[in-house]
C-alpha cells in the first residue's frame, strides 16, 4: 500500500533527516513510527503527503509515485492529525469534520450525514450536542477526537497521524489509544503513526519502524521488537522491562493450557484422584454439569476419599479471561498470591488454566526461537525484521 | 459662551450638518481607499519570504505617520503639483489621509496572518487546502477582528487630521475652526467651540460604531470578552 524507497531527506540548512529508509506498510496495517527526537520521524511522515519536497527516492501509494501527483489532490485523499490538533478555532465542530468533503465538493446531505456518522464514531456522542460546538467550548480530548474525526473526512485510504494523543494527560490518552484501536478495526486504514513513546508504539502498532539519526534500525512487529532487538540500541529503546512489555501484549488464550484438567462436583474424590494422577497435578479445576467453573480441588487425603468434590473443594472468584493480556493475569496472582488462575469464558465455562510456569516457559521459548541471547549485539537473520544499512 | 454656543448651533443645524458630511466624505472616501490598499499591502508582505519586505513596509508606513500635517500637506502640495494634480482641497487631503491610514491597517492586517497559530496552518494544508484557500477561509477569517481594529484606528485618528485639511481648502468642520480662528471675538470662539465639539463627536461616534463592526465580524468561536 505504502513503499518507501531509499528515502533520503537532506534539508536546505544541509540537515540529513532521512539517510535511505526503505521499507513497506500493508494495506489496512497500522505502522507506528517510531525513534528518539531528531530521528526523522515526523520528516518522513510529511514525506508521504508532501508537505515537504523529497530529496531523493520514491515514495508510492497504492504503486503511484507521490512525486508525480498534484500535491494538494493527494492530501486530500490523505487524512491527516497532528498533536496540536490545529481545528479551525472559527468553525464548528461539523465545518471542521467536512473540511476535506468541503473541499472535495460532496453533496449537501452525504456531508451532514458523513459529519454525524463520524462524531458517532469517535465517541462524541450524541453528535448532536457537539456538531454546532465550537473548538474552545471542546476538552483537550475531544478536540483531539474532532482532529481524528476531520482527518478521516473524507474516508481516506491513508491516514498519517503525528503524535496524535502526545499532548493529552495519561488517562486521557489511554483512553484514546483504546477507543483509535476499535475504530481501526472497524475502519482497517492503512495508517502512519508517529511517536517518541515506545509503549504507545507497542500498544497501538501492527508494525514498528524503529529510527535513529534518519536510519531505520529495525521494522518489526510488536512481539518481535521485544523479544528479538536487533541491537542495544533497540534493546534500551524497548526499555529493560521489555518482558513485561511483551506480556501486555500477549493474550491469555495464546499461552493458556486449552484442556485443563477438571473433574465434575458431583464426582467423587476418589474419581478426581484417579485423575490428578493420571494428569500428574496436585490440584485439579472443578466445574458443574454445565461446564461452568466452580473452584479448585488440592489432592485430598487419603481418609476423605468417600465424600464428594462438593464436599472438599476450595470456591475460587480469580479468573482470568481468555482476552485479557498476560500481564493482567500475571498481576492477579501476584494480588492473590496464586501460581494458577481458571480461564473462563463470559457464561463463566471453563476454557483453559494459565500458570505461573506455563507463562515462564513460554517467554523462555520465545527468546530461544528468536536465537536471542541476553547481551550480544547485532543478531543476524532474525526472522520478520529488514533493516535496511547504508 | 455656552448659551452662544447653544442658540447658534440651534439656528445652524443644517450647515453644521452639512459639514459633518462633508468631514464624513473626506474620510470615508480616504479609508475606504486607505483599507484596500492598506489591507492587500498586508496580505503580500506576510507571505512566505517577505520578512524583510514586511518589515521595510511597516517601519516606512510608521515614518509616514511621524511627519506633521501641515508639513504633509505642503509636500503632497508639491508632488501632486508635479504630476497634474489638484494641489489644494479635496484631493490632497485624501491622499494625506490614506497615507496617514496605512499603518494600523497594514501593521494589524500582517501581525493577524503572521499570528495565526502553525497548526492550524499545517492542519489546512495537510488536509489539501490551496493557498487561496487558506488565505480566504482560514487566516483572513481569524486575522479580520484584528484588522478591524486597525480599521478603527485609523478612521478615529483621520477624523481628526481631516479637520487640518481645511487649512488647504478642504471641506468639513475644519472650516468652522478656521473661520473661528481668523475672527477674534466672541462669535470667532463660537465657531472654534462647535467645531471642535462636533470633530470629537464625530471621533467618538465612528469609534463607537466600528467597536460594534469588529465584534460582529468576530467569528463566534473565536470571541472573548463581552459585547461593546
Amino acid at each position: 500500500m505504502i513503499e518507501l524507497e531509499k528515502v533520503v531527506k537532506i534539508y536546505p540548512n544541509g540537515t540529513n533527516a532521512l539517510r535511505g529508509i526503505s521499507f513497506s506498510i500493508e494495506k489496512g496495517e497500522l505502522c507506528v513510527v517510531v525513534g528518539p527526537s531528531g530521528c526523522g520521524k515526523t520528516t518522513l511522515l510529511k514525506l508521504i503527503n508532501r508537505l515537504i519536497p523529497l530529496t531523493s527516492g520514491k515514495i508510492l501509494i497504492e504503486g503511484v509515485d507521490v512525486q508525480t501527483l498534484n500535491p494538494i489532490q493527494l492530501r486530500r485523499r490523505i487524512g491527516y492529525a497532528i498533536q496540536e490538533v490545529g481545528l479551525f478555532p472559527h468553525m464548528t465542530v461539523r465545518e471542521n469534520i467536512l473540511t476535506v468533503p468541503k473541499l472535495l465538493k460532496w453533496p449537501k446531505e452525504k456531508q451532514l450525514h458523513r459529519a454525524y456518522e463520524l462524531c458517532e464514531l469517535v465517541g462524541l456522542i450524541p453528535p448532536e450536542d457537539f456538531l454546532n460546538r465550537y473548538p474552545s467550548e471542546l476538552s483537550g480530548g475531544q478536540r483531539q477526537r474532532v482532529g481524528v474525526a476531520r482527518a478521516l473526512g473524507a474516508d481516506p485510504p491513508v491516514l498519517l497521524m503525528d503524535e496524535p494523543f502526545g499532548a493529552l494527560d495519561p488517562i486521557t490518552r489511554e483512553k484514546l489509544q483504546d477507543e483509535f484501536l476499535r475504530i481501526q478495526a472497524e475502519i482497517k486504514k492503512t495508517v502512519v503513526f508517529v511517536t517518541h513513546d515506545v509503549n504507545e508504539a507497542i500498544k497501538m502498532g501492527d508494525k514498528i519502524a524503529l529510527l535513529r539519526e534518519g536510519k531505520l534500525i529495525q521494522y518489526a512487529t510488536p512481539v518481535e521488537l521485544l523479544f528479538s532487538p536487533k541491537d542495544n540500541f533497540v534493546r534500551d529503546f524497548v526499555g529493560a522491562d521489555r518482558t513485561l512489555k511483551a506480556l501486555r501484549l500477549l493474550k491469555v488464550w495464546e499461552i493458556m493450557d486449552p484442556q485443563p484438567p477438571k473433574v465434575r462436583a458431583d464426582q467423587s474424590l476418589a474419581e478426581a484422584v484417579r485423575e490428578m494422577d493420571h494428569w500428574k497435578v496436585n490440584f485439579i479445576g472443578v466445574v458443574d454439569q454445565e461446564e461452568r467453573f466452580l473452584g479448585w480441588l488440592t489432592r485430598p487425603f487419603q481418609y476423605l476419599v468417600e465424600k464428594k468434590v462438593a464436599e472438599v473443594m476450595a470456591p475460587c472468584a480469580t479468573l482470568a479471561t481468555p482476552n485479557m493480556p498476560v500481564s493482567e493475569a500475571l498481576s492477579k496472582m501476584l494480588e492473590n498470591g496464586v501460581g494458577n488462575l481458571a480461564v473462563v469464558q463470559e457464561e463463566g465455562k471453563l476454557v483453559g488454566l494459565i500458570t505461573f510456569e506455563r507463562m515462564l516457559k513460554v517467554l523462555r521459548d520465545s527468546y530461544l526461537e528468536n536465537k536471542l541471547t541476553p547481551d550480544i549485539e547485532g543478531v543476524k537473520d532474525v526472522s520478520g525484521c529488514m533493516g535496511v544499512d547504508k | 459662551m455656552f448659551q452662544d454656543v447653544w442658540v447658534w448651533t440651534s439656528r445652524h443645524w443644517s450647515y453644521i450638518g452639512e459639514l459633518i458630511l462633508q468631514h464624513l466624505r473626506i474620510v470615508l472616501i480616504a479609508n475606504g481607499i486607505g483599507i484596500v490598499v492598506g489591507i492587500l499591502l498586508g496580505i503580500y508582505i506576510s507571505g512566505k519570504g517577505r520578512e524583510n519586505l514586511a518589515d521595510l513596509v511597516i517601519y516606512l508606513t510608521g515614518i509616514l505617520l511621524t511627519i506633521p500635517s501641515l508639513a504633509m500637506y505642503g509636500i503632497l502640495m508639491a508632488v501632486l503639483g508635479a504630476i497634474g494634480l489638484p494641489r489644494v482641497g479635496f484631493v490632497p487631503v485624501v491622499v494625506a489621509l490614506i497615507l496617514y491610514g496605512l499603518l494600523p491597517i497594514v501593521r494589524n492586517t500582517y501581525t493577524a496572518i503572521i499570528e495565526v497559530d502553525p497548526a492550524v496552518i499545517e492542519a489546512g494544508l495537510g488536509m489539501g487546502m490551496s493557498y487561496w484557500q487558506l488565505l480566504t477561509k482560514i487566516k483572513l477569517p481569524l486575522a479580520i477582528p484584528v484588522i478591524m481594529a486597525g480599521v478603527r484606528q485609523a478612521v478615529v485618528m483621520n477624523v481628526g487630521i481631516a479637520t487640518i485639511g481645511a487649512y488647504i481648502g478642504a471641506e468639513g468642520l475644519g472650516q468652522l475652526i478656521f473661520i473661528g480662528i481668523q475672527n477674534p471675538g466672541r462669535m470667532g470662539n463660537v465657531f472654534v467651540v462647535v467645531g471642535a465639539v462636533f470633530v470629537a463627536l464625530l471621533a467618538l461616534v465612528s469609534d463607537r460604531i466600528l467597536g460594534l463592526l469588529e465584534y460582529l465580524t468576530t467569528p463566534r468561536g473565536v470571541r472573548t470578552g463581552r459585547q461593546p
